[in-house]
């Protein structure tokens, strides 16, 4: 049963990198013939090779200001305490449990009645920050609840200031939240495809929309060569995480 | 607290400081937004009126869609729960060294893009994909049959992509319960069946309804996976969401049909919290 499952979790992804390597015109499981040619097109088409540095661009920019959004409000919510605090946190944490395609046709009929952000990459980073910024809370708020308060303390018993005290001694701690908060941003923003869909600009169409495009066009083996590599990418992340997790 | 002081600068300014950034982004991007989606899809007849509710209530295909679509949700439901309980059992009860990997590995399809996931399936799915040709084989269908553009295909291909987090969610949970509780019952002499019946399911419920119900709400509202293995006739609510605002330009149908979405993902939100809270309570 367990080994099914896993069959069935994993077994699509090895069918499309597999696949990718077929020496046919059209896409084929099992593959017939061994050839790199599909990545080759890939690689030559200035769509893809565009939309993979859209993306990275788009994924970079929204996980350092997502983390630096959401980390000084993780602050503020933790360490202080005024009226509506719960409220504030319940309402910044929400989006996580509104469907993407809302928020994107929401920020779509906004942002046609009122254009207060630049049309094209400005807008796709703005509306990944409103799940970016959640993420990074959901990581952050945890963390800094747990950390200890008392060495903070003890350094500010010896002359350092709060926020000295702050960026020396607890900073250090949290070091590993912020990485996978971080990268926690980073993949949402780098796979998202709803709101790149809604509010991107064909010049600024990120990898997942260029794919999602040329998916639904024909069974495109050149497609699965970019799967294939997506899927690489996916993995090398995943072993970075687990090695900086594991130091 | 120990925010004020030394610095000079009062604590309430140091947090509205730290907080300005998100709650301008949340008030202008989020808040504002979502109260304009709400407008726009009551303001016809002009000045106020529920033209366009009525008009998805009263046709018998936009109901065929949310019908789909909750279908859709309760069958991804329920085949992630199949696969996904014993699996999640076995990971929180593996005591090997190979867990942890085990693990990692289930997870692994969260760090691909959901549109890299769902043209996998089209792969297998597409008339002369394995899959379809497994089906032609058994003679059942035509064959010419695909499994592209089928509510099946759709079911398949989105249990998938939603199964690790089943599994992460009910994993979480299973890892909670005390074992003894399990051998207390067997030592009071119920069998290793029994006790699980009797202990392990009954404190997993909580994990179990949570599960459910984000699965349910992301299945419902799924975009990628039904619009490319749905094909072009895929009567989901996402898909005729897109349809509507990008490429009908209705824009107040478009936003009833979301602020619908919308109120369906609130609902299982709010009950989703609400038990998670109790099943902290009761594990406590």
């Amino acid at each position: 049963m367990a080994v099914l499952t896993f069959l069935y979790l994993l077994g699509p992804l090895f069918v499309i990198v597999a696949a990718s390597f077929s020496d046919t015109g059209y896409l084929t499981f099992p593959p017939q013939g061994l050839s790199l040619r599909w990545y080759r097109a890939a690689l030559a088409d200035a769509r893809y090779l565009n939309g993979f540095f859209v993306s990275l661009k788009l994924g970079g920019t929204v996980a350092a200001l997502s983390l630096l959004i959401g980390t000084a409000a993780a602050v503020a919510l933790t360490r202080f305490s005024f009226p509506g605090r719960a409220f504030i946190e319940a309402l910044f944490l929400s989006p996580l449990v509104l469907p993407g395609l809302v928020l994107a046709v929401a920020l779509t009929l906004f942002f046609a009645a009122n254009p207060v952000v630049p049309p094209g990459m400005p807008r796709l980073i703005v509306s990944h920050l409103l799940v970016g910024v959640p993420l990074v809370l959901r990581v952050m708020l945890p963390v800094l609840r747990r950390v200890d308060r008392s060495i903070e303390e003890a350094a500010q018993n010896l002359g350092a200031s709060p926020f000295l005290a702050f960026i020396l001694v607890t900073l250090p701690f949290l070091r590993p939240g912020l990485f996978a908060a971080l990268a926690l941003a980073f993949i949402f923003s780098f796979d998202e495809v709803e709101m790149a869909l809604f509010l991107g600009s064909a010049r600024d169409a990120p990898l997942t929309v260029v794919l999602y495009g040329a998916a639904q066009m024909q069974m495109d083996p050149t497609v699965a060569a970019v799967s294939s590599l997506l899927i690489l990418l996916a993995l090398l992340m995943m072993v970075a995480q687990q090695l900086y997790a594991q130091r | 607290m120990s925010t004020s002081g030394r610095a000079g600068i009062p604590g309430g300014l140091v947090a509205a400081g730290l907080l300005a950034p998100a709650a301008l982004l949340f008030a202008v991007l989020f808040v504002w937004p979502q109260l304009g989606l709400f407008l726009q899809s009551v303001s016809q007849p002009a000045p106020f009126g529920v033209a366009q509710y009525q008009r998805f209530l009263g046709d018998s295909y936009y109901m065929g869609v949310l019908v789909n679509s909750l279908a859709l949700g309760v069958c991804v439901t329920l085949v992630t729960l199949i696969l996904g309980f014993p699996m999640a059992f076995l990971l929180a009860r593996m005591e090997s060294r190979w867990a942890g990997l085990l693990l990692l590995l289930t997870t692994f399809p969260l760090w691909v893009s959901a549109v890299v996931r769902s043209f996998a399936w089209m792969v297998l799915f597409f008339r002369s994909g394995v899959a379809s040709r497994m089906l032609q084989g058994t003679g059942l269908v035509p064959h010419d049959f695909q499994l592209i553009g089928t509510f099946t295909g759709v079911v398949i291909a989105l249990a998938q992509v939603l199964l690790p987090i089943m599994i992460l969610t009910l994993y979480a949970v299973i890892r909670g319960i005390d074992r003894d509780l399990e051998h207390a019952a067997m030592n009071l002499g119920a069998s290793p069946a029994v006790a699980m019946w009797l202990v392990t399911l009954r404190l997993a419920r909580g994990g179990v309804l949570a599960g459910s119900l984000l699965v349910f709400s992301l299945s419902v509202s799924a975009f990628a996976t039904p619009s490319l293995v749905g094909g072009a006739r895929a009567h989901f609510m996402a898909v005729t969401i897109y349809e509507q605002t990008l490429e009908l330009l209705d824009w107040p149908f478009a936003a009833a049909i979301a602020a619908i979405l919308l109120a369906i993902s609130l609902v299982v939100a709010f009950s989703y919290g609400k038990l998670l809270g109790d099943a902290r309570s009761e594990v406590r």
